[in-house]
């Protein structure tokens, strides 16, 4: 689920790099990207809440729900700026938003296996 | 009904918009805001009672952040000076916090936001108040309108 998640963060921080070096604003499909990933964060939530019932113990659930809770406010976040700022700088926002989900990620992972 | 002012439309204001690239810095703001608050609330519930000082720094920080990224964003008269003060405190909150880190280590038992010049976050902690005394030098609106 996971690498999932940093699949498309990959893809769309480098699509929007692309846009933004083209000197273009964030474009209706790249909203519909980070709806994906906003799903699939969600997801994971249940994913993660699911096998914990089913008995993954957590050296640090604080810290994990933590980090998903707060992935969750990223994308929402880039996307108010695209619709408010139709310039490359929105472009530029959308890019630090993937970039940053995708720390987040890999630090979720590293939590999720301390145990 | 004379009174209604239309724009005309010859006239072009060449001058630069208000915000621009300054969004994606109010946006890192945001990202810091939201993730000291979570690293303060964080620290609280799981072991508020091992190093308060630590911890208190954390939360402080997280206020200032927050701040912050509400001046920046609304920009308004007063706003602004709020902005002034609360990026060029988180300055000397980094350079304050980060010093004594290095040189009494023992003061700092667990890691707090600004800690080693805010080394566990790539120095963006460091960095960020320097852009932000800039950009709101450059984006005064005495400036921008002068311009």
């Amino acid at each position: 689920m996971s690498w999932f998640i940093v699949g498309c963060c990959l893809v769309l921080a480098g699509w929007a790099l692309v846009l933004a070096l083209r000197n273009t604003s964030v474009t209706f499909n790249q909203l519909i990207g980070a709806g994906v990933i906003e799903v699939a964060l969600i997801a994971q939530m249940i994913v993660a809440g699911v096998s914990l019932g089913g008995g993954h113990e957590l050296g640090d659930p604080v810290t994990f729900w933590g980090y998903l809770i707060t992935a969750l406010v990223m994308m929402p976040v880039a996307a108010v700026v695209a619709f408010a700022e139709r310039s490359r700088w929105s472009s530029v926002v959308l890019a630090v938003a993937a970039a940053v989900l995708i720390v987040m990620q890999i630090r979720v992972n590293q939590v999720w296996m301390m145990s | 009904m004379d009174d209604v002012v239309t724009a005309p439309e010859d006239v072009e204001d060449t001058r630069r918009p208000a915000y621009g690239a300054g969004r994606v810095l109010i946006f890192v703001y945001g990202i810091f805001a939201l993730a000291a608050t979570a690293r303060a609330t964080v620290q609280l519930i799981r072991d508020s009672s091992e190093a308060m000082f630590a911890y208190s720094l954390s939360a402080l920080s997280a206020v200032v952040y927050v701040l912050a990224t509400v001046a920046l964003a609304h920009n308004g008269r007063r706003m602004r000076r709020v902005g002034w003060i609360t990026v060029s405190f988180e300055l000397v909150g980094v350079l304050t916090v980060g010093t004594l880190s290095v040189l009494h280590p023992e003061y700092f038992p667990r890691d707090t936001v600004w800690s080693n010049f805010g080394q566990g976050y790539g120095y963006v902690p460091l960095v960020l108040p320097i852009l932000g005394l800039f950009w709101m030098w450059r984006s005064s609106p005495a400036r921008i309108a002068a311009g």
